[in-house]
């Protein structure tokens, strides 16, 4: 929260010498400035996976029932593209619960579930940029006092500029018009 | 009623030659009901849509969108808007209504069955409140609610198949759904059969819905809703087509001697079961709930909260016919009263006539009715002159006030004051209207007698009616005269009553 | 009409250097919520906290924007901010006489309502924050098992919002916030928090809880019908979006 103002410029700043000549359009999620931390520990701002398509979602690591199964619907998907497609897209799954998911949690949970990091970005943010990035997003969550999460469970397809061209609710099996959806946006011409 | 005539065209052969005997039907054969009267009776998807996409025409009550003569399915689209205004709910009381397309009921859709349906709606950008649409017509979770729930100026589109025939009712299910529901979000979705519905001379739109008010029933002024009263199932008013009045005066419907006439009637609830009931005709065919077996020669059918049925008669004698609902306090002190007007010439054959005219004081309906007829009248008096003002106000003292001050005002002795040369009266006129409105109680003095009584408020009067009957009584049995105006009368209402001895 | 609307504006401007806006101490405690924090029966833990005593004006907003250009109304992401954005104000820096000085400013995004509480050093309120503070009356902090505070809510959903929004500074409850109910909606920080069912791990579908039967499942008693109802408005939105009805308050943790 104590970011969305200065973030703002220095976004402006960061893009203003670097690749982004043409202006961002006004329906891309990179609008809205979020400070990533990977699980390598890098931090990074989300507007800076913009040129490559991406698959993204929100979890978080210690939920045993759906998310496990949002993760499984992610790598079935990707699988389910033809290689050359496969290429072109990232992986990315920010947690809902920045609070337990610290850097060496993601990190552990990544080789648990052997994530390759060169295809997989699990991240956090600071809580009030959890909640924007999910309004961004429209995902829904809210913490129970037992420290599990309710929260809404989708893919969503995000164009290499950022703006959301699919989404999904289908986890725990394939949803054909969601891979033809990526196929489709991936190899716009 | 009704030769059964009408129902030759609907219904089948050999059951449309047994009633078209015009014997009583005693036969064995003929007392048998048909199994069905719709070939329809099948859920319908008859391949996709075919054609352009047609944009569905929407019509608000009592009008129903024209027959659809198409024999394939299509592709229809439908927009709907939710807007939330405050509109008259009877004369003088007005209510914040949320409402499908701007009116109570809401706009009647009308599709052929196996159409597909690409609905939007809409919730304007002035509303408070988020909506959804939940159609009886939809076969998937939630009616199409989950798929259409609307913030303020938002819309939402979701599609589905028309797979059954029938006449059924669409509401709001937004929680509270008994609020949406109670504040007049439902109307009724026609899905003809592919073989469309027979002709008839006239189509109506009529849907019962009750209301829940914090002041009374015609308390004057924007009354807010009542969940309290909602929750007890105490509706302040029963009404047709969200408005006492809606369908009487200049609104009846009209329809001519030996027409057919079809009523599509719906019931929005939230709480009531309507007894739908035309006084003076027998329902020739009914068909409830849109099903396909239909009833014949019906007085009075059961429409249920949420439900619909479609309903014919012909029409053979001249006059004013009442739709009511038949639990019948509703009809005349909640508002459950419609009027069709049947133009024509009469036929003694069918219906005599008054045939004997006696005093038989146990019966109350005829004044009642009267009085509705009058008070519609007194709607449009606000630029009644004088004259006129005294002869609705004449009619109206007749079967009020008379009741207790007389027919010639002269009272009855050491019990009803008299309004005739009195001199309470001439003293202050403008009390009068204190006096009609708040009622009176405690000592006065009249032409020089004490009365210590009670005159209860005269509350089912509005304002016109109270001004009306005043000017009447004002210029009548040599008092003084003069002129009473409805706003006079709103503002007499709005103030404290009237002390019986102010100066003591 | 003109110049009593210039007259308006020029007095804020005078007046807004010296303005700042103030804010009052809540207790929290633990409360009673329509929403079950467990989605079934447990209270709802609100620690103490401070909340702007009146809601955002036009004339805040509009200094705030004159400040912060990236959310002027011609210049905002569309996916920070959807096409009725500000569009009662008569030109980007201009609201005009559709939008006094005084009155709430509504027609704002979640987005931008979080940008400007950021401004002043503060957050939108939590769901819970908002509830705590908006169950008290001008005497008591918890008036909602009084028939006529309930009848208050409900009695602002029968209006018709045609006419003109009132001025902020009505009644001040118990703590000295004012117009909490009555006036206009409300973003709170975790809006899209409000209706995930609780418990989507097993039935996965969100969008039951949004209507119907499901809406009735937290409606266990009728007093809740008129908080209810604001929850049901909030589930509504998305975050980009606004209505004619909406506006903000900020909140500062203690
Ligand atoms: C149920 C009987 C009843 C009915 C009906 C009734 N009144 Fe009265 N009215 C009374 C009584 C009794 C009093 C005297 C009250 C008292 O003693 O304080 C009274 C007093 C009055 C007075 C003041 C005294 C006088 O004689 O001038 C007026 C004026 C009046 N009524 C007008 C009307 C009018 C107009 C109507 C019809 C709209 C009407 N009343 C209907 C019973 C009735
Ligand atoms: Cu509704």
């Amino acid at each position: 929260m104590k970011h969305l103002l200065p973030v703002l410029a220095l976004l402006a700043a960061l893009f203003g010498g670097t690749a982004a000549a043409t202006p961002l359009p006004g329906d891309s999620v990179y609008n809205l400035p979020v400070q990533l931390t990977t699980q390598d520990g890098q931090r990074q701002m989300l507007a800076a996976r913009r040129g490559r398509p991406q698959l993204v979602t929100m979890f978080y690591t210690s939920c045993q029932m759906v998310c496990p199964m949002i993760i499984d619907s992610l790598r079935l998907t990707r699988n389910a593209l033809d290689p050359a497609t496969r290429a072109k897209i990232d992986l990315l799954a920010v947690s809902f619960d920045p609070a337990k998911d610290d850097v060496p949690t993601l990190k552990s949970y990544a080789e648990k579930r052997k994530l390759d990091p060169r295809i997989w970005t699990l991240a956090r943010a600071e809580p009030s940029q959890v909640r924007q990035l999910s309004g961004v997003l429209g995902l829904q969550y809210r913490q129970l006092p037992d420290g599990e999460f309710n929260h809404s469970s989708e893919l969503i397809l995000l164009d290499a500029e950022g703006r959301i061209a699919a989404r999904t609710t289908l986890i725990g099996r394939l949803d054909p018009a969601f891979v033809k959806a990526i196929g489709e946006t991936v190899n716009k011409p | 009623m009704s030769r059964p005539l009408s129902t030759v065209l609907a219904a089948l052969a050999v059951f449309a030659l047994a009633a078209c005997s015009d014997k009583p039907p005693a036969s064995p054969a003929a007392a048998t009901p048909p199994a069905s009267t719709s070939v329809a009776s099948q859920r319908g998807d008859f391949g996709p849509p075919q054609g352009e996409p047609i944009h569905a025409v929407l019509t608000s009550p009592p009008h129903v969108p024209p027959p659809i003569h198409r024999n394939y399915p299509a592709k229809v689209i439908v927009e709907l808007e939710v807007v939330e205004k405050e509109m008259p709910i009877s004369e003088g009381v007005s209510y914040t209504f949320w409402t499908f397309g701007g009116t109570v009921p809401g706009s009647f859709i009308r599709v052929r069955q196996g159409d597909t349906v690409e609905f939007h709606l809409k919730n304007a950008p002035d509303s408070k409140m988020p909506h959804n649409i939940d159609l009886h017509g939809v076969t998937g979770p939630g009616g199409g609610a989950a798929s259409s729930f609307t913030a303020p100026g938002h819309e939402s589109q979701f599609t589905f198949k028309a797979l059954n025939q029938g006449i059924f009712v669409y509401h709001c299910a937004t929680a509270p759904v008994g609020m949406h529901i109670a504040n007049g979000m439902y109307g009724l979705i026609l899905v003809e059969p592919p073989e469309g519905l027979a002709p008839v001379d006239h189509e109506y739109y009529v849907m019962q819905g009750d209301f829940y008010t914090t002041g009374k029933y015609r308390q004057k002024g924007l009354q807010p809703f009542d969940m309290e009263k909602a929750i007890d199932e105490h509706p302040t008013y029963v009404l047709f087509n969200g408005r006492e009045g809606a369908l009487t005066g200049d609104n009846a419907l009209t329809a001519k001697t030996n027409e057919t006439v079809r009523l599509f009637v719906g019931n929005g609830g939230p709480n009531l079961v309507s007894s739908f009931h035309v006084i003076g005709e027998i329902f020739d065919k009914v068909q409830p709930e849109g099903g396909t077996i239909a009833q014949h020669n019906v007085q009075t059918t059961l429409i249920p909260s949420g439900g619909a049925a479609t309903v014919e008669f012909h029409t053979d004698v001249p006059g004013s016919y009442v739709l009511v609902d038949h639990s019948i306090f509703r009809a005349f002190n909640k508002g459950a009263l419609g009027i069709l007007k049947v133009d024509g010439p009469e036929d003694k054959s069918i219906y005599s006539g008054k045939e004997v005219d006696s005093v038989y004081l146990g019966d109350r309906s005829e004044p009642n009715l009267k009085a509705v007829t009058v008070a519609a009248q007194a709607h449009a008096a606000g630029t009644l002159t004088k004259e006129e003002q005294i002869a609705a106000g004449k009619q109206l003292f007749t079967g009020t006030c008379s009741v207790c001050h007389q027919a010639n005002g002269e009272g009855l002795a050491n019990v009803f004051p008299p309004l005739a040369k009195s001199d309470f009266l001439a003293a202050d006129p403008k009390r009068a209207m204190s006096i009609v409105t708040h009622g009176l109680t405690g000592k006065i003095t009249v032409n020089g007698h004490e009365y210590d009584s009670v005159m209860p408020p005269m509350s089912q009067l509005n304002d016109d009616e109270v001004a009306n009957i005043l000017t009447y009584v004002i210029n009548s049995w040599d008092n003084p005269g003069g002129q009473f105006s409805k706003e006079d009368v709103a503002k007499a209402r709005a103030e404290a009553g009237p002390h019986a001895e102010p100066e003591h | 009409m003109r110049v009593r609307l210039a007259l308006a504006w020029f007095g804020l401007m005078l007046a807004l250097p010296a303005a700042a806006a103030e804010y009052v101490a809540l207790p929290g405690g633990t409360f009673t919520s329509v929403l079950p924090a467990d989605g079934k029966a447990a209270a709802a833990q609100v620690a103490p906290f401070r909340l702007r005593t009146e809601l955002v004006t036009n004339g805040e907003f509009l200094a705030f924007v004159q400040k912060h250009p990236q959310w002027q109304r011609d210049k905002v992401a569309g996916i920070l901010a959807d096409a009725r954005y500000l569009t009662q104000w008569e030109a980007p820096l201009v609201p005009g006489g559709q939008a006094l000085p005084r009155q709430p400013v509504t027609r704002v995004s979640w987005f931008a309502a979080q940008a400007y509480c950021e401004s002043e050093g503060a957050r939108l309120p939590s769901w819970y924050e908002w509830e705590f503070a908006a169950a008290a009356d001008a005497t008591r902090r918890d008036a909602r098992a009084d028939p006529a505070w309930r009848e208050s809510i409900l009695g602002w959903y029968s209006r018709p919002s045609s006419s003109a929004l009132p001025e902020v500074g009505g009644v001040a409850n118990v703590y000295g916030v004012r117009d909490m109910n009555g006036l206009v909606w409300e973003w709170v920080d975790d809006f899209n928090a409000l209706m995930v069912a609780s418990d989507s791990r097993e039935q996965g579908d969100p969008d039951l809880l949004k209507f119907c039967g499901a809406g009735a499942i937290s409606l266990q008693e009728k007093e809740n019908y008129a908080v209810l109802m604001r929850i049901a408005m909030l589930s509504a939105l998305k975050a980009a979006d606004t209505t004619n009805n909406l506006g903000f308050r900020c909140a500062k943790s203690n």
